[in-house]
């Protein structure tokens, strides 16, 4: 697994802090996450019941499971990467690179860097209904630059592909992504994609979105 | 960056062509081709190996075909 060092926001008082992009997750990474992750999950599940939050404003990644997802990465077109800081997992993404291709002209048919799972610790996520702020701020924005530059190295000069979850669809229109619509094929989510042209215009601002 | 190793690859004037082909049409190196087609493969051989069947169909025709991967 390989390291770079970068900074986060702490949302409390706007203080940055040290944390570690990590490269090369391996399948019992995953199984840590889900540990670390798995009572918060819980905690979060019983605020939401208890003040009677309609279940349409549930975060919509509450009921993943990282064990589930460890196989994945058995396989050479898998990667994982993470956000760690104080040796907890901040947030963890899932990104393919062989099997899916750019449908946005003029790269269609051309490989593209697949997002398949992007998730922010449950103590990360805001959700004012139970005044849960969320503790540090940047760690999706920084995994999806991660994926930009993951498509650069491999060669798909920034090409990038995902699944929305209903929730996360404003975030990604503001990552400069284009909206094409719902996938019958993936319970109807919305696919979204970067093409090259939009991703290296991300990658030359240097930072993330 | 995970480390790399270096190795020869022979291949016939066919098989050059067509790495060259692909090479251009989906605008990577013959390098980046290679590592695509191994990542496929290894897909491919994982999901069967794990009862799963590959399929191609042409929705247009409604045809669809199981290919038979050995």
């Amino acid at each position: 697994m390989s390291a770079e060092t970068i900074q986060l926001q702490m949302r409390a008082d706007s203080t940055f802090v040290d944390a570690s992009l990590l490269d090369g997750m391996s399948p019992p990474d995953l199984l840590v996450v889900e540990a670390e992750w798995l009572t918060e999950r819980s905690l979060v599940m019983q605020e939401l019941l208890r003040s009677a939050v309609p279940r349409s404003a549930w975060p919509q990644s509450i009921h993943w499971d990282w064990r589930r997802k460890a196989p994945e990465l058995e396989l050479l077109e898998s990667s994982g990467f993470g956000i760690v800081i104080e040796s907890r997992w901040q947030g963890v993404m899932l990104t393919k690179s062989a099997s899916h291709f750019a449908t946005l002209a003029p790269d269609k048919g051309k490989p593209l860097v697949y997002i398949d799972y992007l998730e922010v610790a449950p103590w990360n996520w805001r959700i004012p209904e139970i005044a849960r702020a969320g503790r540090y701020r940047g760690i999706g924005p920084t995994l999806f630059w991660r994926a930009v530059r993951q498509s650069a190295d491999e060669g798909f000069q920034g090409r990038v592909g995902l699944h929305s979850l209903p929730q996360a669809e404003a975030f990604y229109m503001k990552c400069g992504m284009t909206r094409l619509g719902p996938d019958p094929g993936k319970q109807n989510l919305t696919y979204y994609e970067l093409s090259s042209k939009q991703g290296m215009s991300l990658l030359k601002q240097g930072e993330a979105p | 960056m995970a480390n790399k190793r270096t190795m020869t690859l022979n291949l016939t004037d066919a098989e050059m062509a067509a790495l060259e082909a692909l090479s251009t049409k989906k605008d990577l190196s013959k390098t980046a081709i290679l590592r695509q087609a191994l990542r496929l493969y290894q897909m491919v051989d994982t999901r069967i190996e794990r009862g799963d069947k590959l399929f191609f169909e042409d929705e247009a025709k409604k045809d669809k075909a199981e290919v038979m991967v050995l």
